[in-house]
């Protein structure tokens, strides 16, 4: 295995352990947790297979953590039916009580533990790794005052609008990593350790924005061309229109 | 494996066919569709394959649970193949 790919996803993995900008490091492995009991969840199943998920009442087959049940219902369509969220079941979950940049959180670790996951499955190597030990520690609680709404469902900070209190997210355009503010980067820019974590994992399994655009290279053991229908495949599966 | 039938990608339908075994349920095909893969490209490229299924098994979920919208330009750029592939009824289909 690539080296890079290695550490990426090691370091992405323990990150879920540690406090984060929302949730305490305790708060993440059960959201973590949760979003690998999902896939098991008999409510979840039943509604991804109804023709509309409005169709079907019940509860969540959920672990027992200090979740509240509008996180729990996040993560479990997130895992489970991620084509078919709209605007209206968010606005929900923000009513009982999620708060948005929690909520933007709580969506980077689910993706985290898909990723690893569906990698490890796809790949043939032992599955699934173990979640690591909660640390301890507040999280920051940092919002970025540039952030603003009207992009997508939650708020977000442009490239333009970063100050100096925030983390350097969009890697010093144009630099090496060339975080150049499209609007798929800018997604989880409201909480931007989220951001710079998944990204620094993402590129190392994918490819960065300059890589990709190197056509007279080719920067892994598949083509461009091999990368990208692999890339389509899975976003038709899941029904991303993005 | 073939080759490029139908993609005209080489490997392509064996990859097609990783992903699809993936991110599905059955091991049995998983397990076919990773041999193919191996022998077709080798073990770097089916660990790279899967680091890109993987990726984007993340990502997807990270664009439709916060309603990131593509750009217009690239909404521009890809409409003859948006409305070919039907990629509109994924809209349709939120709730």
């Amino acid at each position: 295995m690539r080296e890079e790919l290695a550490k990426t996803q090691a370091q992405a993995w323990q990150r879920l352990a540690s406090p984060g900008t929302w949730w305490t490091g305790a708060e993440r492995i059960a959201i973590a947790a949760e979003a690998r009991n999902a896939r098991e969840c008999p409510f979840c199943v039943a509604r991804a297979a109804a023709l509309s998920p409005l169709a079907v009442a019940g509860t969540h087959a959920r672990l027992a953590s200090p979740l509240a049940d509008a996180a729990i219902e996040a993560i479990h369509r997130i895992r489970t039916d991620p084509g078919r969220l709209g605007e209206t079941w968010f606005l929900r979950l923000r009513e009982a009580g999620l708060g948005e940049a929690a909520y933007v959180e709580l969506v980077s670790v689910v993706a985290v533990v898909t990723a690893v996951d569906t990698f490890r499955r796809a790949a043939g190597l032992e599955e699934p790794w173990a979640l690591p030990a909660a640390l301890d520690g507040s999280p920051t609680r940092h919002r970025p005052r540039g952030a603003r709404p009207g992009l997508a469902w939650v708020a977000t900070l442009a490239p333009e609008d970063v100050t100096p209190d925030d983390p350097d997210l969009y890697r010093e355009h144009p630099g090496p990593r060339q975080r150049y503010g499209a609007n798929i980067h800018r997604a989880l820019s409201l909480v931007p350790d989220s951001m710079i974590h998944w990204w620094d994992m993402l590129e190392a399994m994918y490819q960065s924005s300059a890589q990709m655009r190197d056509f007279d290279r080719d920067y892994r053991a598949v083509t461009h061309p091999q990368i990208e229908l692999l890339a389509a495949r899975v976003a038709a599966l899941n029904r991303c229109e993005y | 494996m073939d080759g490029a039938t139908a993609t005209g990608v080489p490997g392509g339908q064996g990859l097609l066919a990783l992903v699809d075994a993936a991110l599905g349920l059955d091991g049995a095909a998983l397990a076919q569709a990773r041999t193919a893969v191996r022998d077709f490209l080798g073990e770097a490229a089916l660990l790279d394959a899967a680091a890109v299924i993987g990726g984007f098994d993340g990502i997807t979920r990270i664009a439709d649970a916060v309603g990131i919208p593509l750009e217009p330009a690239k909404a521009q750029q890809t409409a003859d193949f948006f409305d070919a592939l039907e990629i509109g009824r994924f809209r349709m289909e939120k709730a």
